[in-house]
């Protein structure tokens, strides 16, 4: 098949590993499903960090369960992507453990304290949801089929998330505070999450043609904003000053101001470079690491049971 | 000889374990649980275990970890909150909810 075919036959579910697709597709489509399998994995580093911080039992088991589900995801589109014939799984590991692997900017700051859990697990997770639940039609059917999965155990993790945040949204004055000095800090790179507007992304055009992605950054973000700023406001958050988002009633959109956001740091983090990007892929490079003796004890196991070649 | 019969109700479901039947031989105890227990019940399929195949640990030999309670993994559990701002979360909620129901019926 060549890629003007790949373009007119593009839709949900359209491509399997029984089709020969261009190197184009198959790349185009690692790039995305590795990036969305790293992803996975950073945050759930992230989130780890939540396990500690949790103030009750309750919670701290609801933080694991969500951990060990973002891993469980990463491992479910690593295998995704692994089906495109451009990477092993493996290769994709060692990849994000060197620093070459991307992910999503969220997680690139590392977090230390418990009013950031309603930040990730609210916010960046219903990002992150609303972003997934698109993907059920993405064309390549492996990653579409995982996507069904993943929706399925998310509905948990963004409920779980608001409950913090009412929580400590109707505690006391001070709880109320931190929550949104930390909102502050946290909005922007929120609203960064979808990536740069549509005019300034390299790869979305070509995502939408052959049908990976069927729904653009921009009117992923204004989703977003049309579903979770009224949630902000109802648990009395403010919305910082900057950047600007007004709503206009007319077109029923909120108007950004793009140029109010940071876009050298979404540009440095984009490349791993940020000092935030170290801190967390040097923990995940030690996890690595130190969990290496039971890969090893695996693949010897396995290699045990072989059945021994016959000397003749 | 004791044979253990399992029946399963609908394609795709588990075996369960539904009673048992005495019988000499495999043959006569698959003619036996049909009649049995296929017959009352809807059923799309039969296993028959003799029963000194089936083996058992209980709890006086192991501390089983089913008992702690799961609700904190499951979105319909956070009823404070409300999942109709997002029809990506209220979807998500309501297959959980199908999934559990499922189970407690099996």
């Amino acid at each position: 098949m060549d890629i003007e075919e790949v373009k007119e036959r593009a839709g949900p579910r359209a491509f399997s590993p029984k089709d020969d697709l261009p190197e184009e597709y198959r790349k185009a489509a690692t790039r995305m499903i590795q990036f969305h399998a790293n992803s996975e994995v950073m945050g759930g580093y992230l989130d780890k960090q939540f396990t500690r911080q949790a103030p009750s039992l309750d919670r701290k088991l609801a933080c694991t369960a969500k951990v060990q589900d973002e891993i469980g995801h990463a491992q479910l589109l690593y295998r995704a992507a692994e089906t495109l014939g451009v990477k092993t799984r493996e290769e994709m590991l060692d990849e994000l453990e060197a620093g070459e692997g991307k992910f999503l900017n969220c997680f690139h700051y590392p977090v230390d304290s418990w009013y950031e859990a309603p930040m990730i697990d609210f916010f960046v997770d219903g990002g992150a949801m609303r972003r997934q639940a698109t993907l059920k039609a993405t064309s390549w059917e492996p990653y579409a089929h995982a996507m069904d999965k993943v929706c399925f155990e998310e509905g948990f993790h963004v409920k779980h998330g608001e409950d913090i945040l009412r929580e400590l949204m109707g505690s006391s004055r001070a709880n109320q505070e931190k929550v949104q000095k930390t909102f502050d800090v946290w909005w922007p790179r929120i609203v960064q999450f979808f990536g740069p507007p549509n005019k300034d992304s390299k790869h979305n055009d070509f995502a939408q043609q052959v049908g990976l992605k069927t729904v653009s950054n921009d009117e992923l973000r204004q989703a977003f904003l049309n579903a979770y700023i009224p949630k902000a406001e109802k648990y009395g958050l403010e919305l910082p000053e900057v950047p600007k988002i007004e709503y206009d009633e007319r077109s029923e959109r909120y108007e950004l101001e793009y140029d109010d956001l940071d876009w050298e740091e979404f540009w440095t983090i984009a490349k791993n470079d940020f000092q935030g990007s170290d801190e967390q892929i040097g923990s995940r490079r030690k996890r690595h690491e130190a969990v290496a003796w039971v890969r090893e004890s695996m693949d010897a196991w396995e290699t045990s049971q072989r059945a021994p070649q016959a000397a003749d | 000889m004791i044979w253990e019969v399992f029946r399963q109700a609908k394609p795709g479901k588990y075996h369960q374990h539904c009673g048992n039947v005495h019988a000499p031989d495999r043959e006569m105890a698959k003619l036996f649980a049909q009649i049995q227990h296929g017959r009352r019940m809807q059923t799309n399929s039969l296993w028959v275990v003799p029963q000194e195949e089936v083996s058992e640990v209980d709890s006086d030999e192991a501390a089983f970890g089913g008992a702690t309670d799961k609700a904190y993994r499951w979105a319909m559990t956070y009823n404070r909150v409300d999942a109709s701002f997002a029809a990506e979360v209220e979807e998500s909620e309501e297959e959980q909810r199908e999934a559990a129901k499922a189970q407690e019926e099996a």
